[in-house]
């Protein structure tokens, strides 16, 4: 046996405690990027479009929904 | 040549049997046989003395050749309940359930030493009448020694037998013995020679569950966002007496005594921090389950959908989820250490007849190394997909036969892992996403109009 002394307990490296609230403010911001990425998308013509801005925005959009659907999973009990 | 010849025993006796030592004595032996629950548990308590002229190392525990059950647990302690080394040995006409004790003091000459033994036997109490109707009572006949079976000469001896209920129906009458309530006491008798052997049979009630788990499927998951997750597979048949005729569920309500032998619920012990608990079956939640919470653990009582009579069967699933705080821990900024039970509590006195736990590390981990309590069968690792896995995660398995209560122990993993592995789930998520809209900013560039645009109508 190791000498629990040595040890230190694991906790996770985010409170699982915050893990809904952290979910509601990372998709907010995810899905809020994600309609503004869709309204410029379709309200933009061929001579408006900027394709920086588009993956711009896409990209910060994928971003926080990618961490928001992340702890969206963890806060409902699927840990991965 | 003196010296080949000295060589040459020490060889043999190497090799060969162990050798019994004729010059200890058992001075005093207290047997304690437990039959109150389905197991036999046998703790006797030996006083050994040394009347020879050299120094004893070694004790050596022979179990009878024809003993009825299997052995599952054994374990010597000596008088300051410290738990002593026990080897597999070999004497002379046994070969097997030899047991070699290394006392932690050599005994000298004249001196006498305490040592406690524990057995306990799985299948030891056979019912008889092997088929009783709904109303009987169940009673079990249990086959054992009159003697404490050892290879040494015994002084004095006295073994008393706890039953579980004062009504038996018969009982080996080697005298002196006498019954007082629920225990027979036989002896003390005195100058018993080595592997003595005499039947005793004691026939009486046992109304205690006789539940066997014949399969469990134990089933572990850490993640390191803190949580580790368990869930049981558990196949349970009622091992005693078979029912005979039908079942009736009118007489089986109107009936509340507590004699049944048949298996109403019955209460499973978890973690005290186990959160998310769930308890079904193939049809889906059995909603006949209560969980209490105790200061120090956990108390699920369990019913399952249908009483169990003998012969009966049911599988269930049971599952939870601990912090990882409680069982998992941090060497290095590389190395983790689990500290988790192989075998948890399923019910009081349970018998688990096979036993298989799956532990699935994170994703990626590199170095594992295992160490287990007792001996058990390590089955081949193999891989599995959760959620958002692409690279499958390394699965230990390991398999024991044969399982009582005091198997109930840590079993230890150490494994390597690299934190950034942490985020490789939200990244992938983010990257699944992004190639999303990247398909979208692809298709809103493409033309499918089958006319010409309008500013080209203009020109």
């Amino acid at each position: 046996m190791v000498e629990a002394v040595t040890m230190m307990r694991y906790v996770s490296p985010v409170n699982p405690a915050v893990f809904p609230s952290l979910t509601l403010v990372l998709l907010g911001i995810g899905v809020f990027f994600t309609a503004w990425f869709f309204v410029y998308e379709v309200t933009s013509t061929k001579q408006t479009r900027d394709l920086k801005k588009e993956l711009l925005v896409s990209l910060v959009a994928s971003i926080f929904s990618g961490f928001g659907i992340l702890f969206l999973l963890l806060s409902v009990g699927i840990y991965v | 040549m003196y010296k080949f010849v000295v060589l040459f025993i020490c060889m043999c006796s190497v090799i060969s049997a162990e050798q019994i030592n004729q010059l200890v004595i058992n001075k005093n032996v207290e047997r304690t046989i437990d039959l109150t629950s389905q197991l036999v548990k046998i703790t006797a308590t030996i006083t050994l003395e040394n009347t020879g002229k050299d120094t004893v190392r070694n004790y050596l525990i022979v179990l009878e050749p024809d003993t009825v059950g299997n052995l599952s647990y054994i374990s010597v302690k000596d008088s300051l309940k410290e738990d002593l080394k026990l080897t597999p040995s070999k004497v002379e006409k046994h070969e097997k359930d030899v047991y070699s004790v290394q006392l932690k003091q050599p005994l000298a000459t004249g001196r006498t030493a305490g040592i406690i033994l524990e057995a306990v036997f799985t299948k030891g109490l056979v019912p008889y009448p092997n088929s009783i109707t709904q109303k009987e009572k169940q009673l079990v006949r249990y086959f054992g020694n009159h003697y404490f079976y050892t290879p040494y000469a015994t002084s004095k001896q006295t073994t008393s037998v706890t039953l579980s209920s004062r009504s038996v129906e018969s009982y080996t009458k080697l005298k002196p013995v006498s019954q007082s309530d629920s225990t027979l006491t036989y002896g003390p008798y005195s100058d018993i020679p080595a592997f003595s052997q005499d039947r005793m049979i004691v026939h009486y009630e046992n109304n205690s569950p006789f539940l066997t788990v014949t399969r469990l499927e134990r089933l572990i998951e850490i993640s390191h966002w803190g949580n580790i997750a368990v869930e049981e597979n558990i196949e349970i048949l009622h091992t005693g007496a078979k029912l005979k005729g039908p079942f009736s569920r009118y007489d089986y309500q109107r009936d509340t005594g507590s004699s049944h032998h048949s298996i109403k619920s019955y209460r499973t012990i978890l973690p005290a921090a186990a959160y998310n608990i769930y308890y079904r079956d193939s049809n889906g939640n059995i909603s006949t389950s209560q969980v209490r919470t105790r200061k120090d653990w956990i108390e699920l009582e369990l019913r399952p959908r249908f009483p169990l009579f003998g012969g009966w069967r049911s599988s269930y699933t049971l599952g939870y989820s601990v912090p990882s705080y409680q069982y998992l821990y941090r060497k290095s900024s590389t190395e983790y250490v689990l500290n988790m039970r192989l075998l948890d509590h399923v019910f009081d006195d349970m018998h688990v007849e096979e036993l298989e736990t799956k532990v699935v590390l994170p994703v990626g981990v590199t170095e594992v190394q295992i160490k287990t309590p007792y001996e058990v069968q390590r089955l081949p690792d193999g891989v599995t997909f959760k959620y958002l896995d692409q690279f499958g995660r390394s699965v230990i398995k390991l398999r024991k036969t044969n399982l009582v209560e005091q198997h109930i122990q840590d079993l230890e993993i150490v494994y390597h892992w690299r934190s950034g592995l942490l985020l490789l789930e939200p990244v992938l998520l983010a990257l699944a996403l992004y190639v999303l809209f990247i398909i979208v900013i692809i298709y809103v560039r493409l033309d499918f109009s089958i006319h010409k645009p309008e500013h080209a109508k203009k020109e």
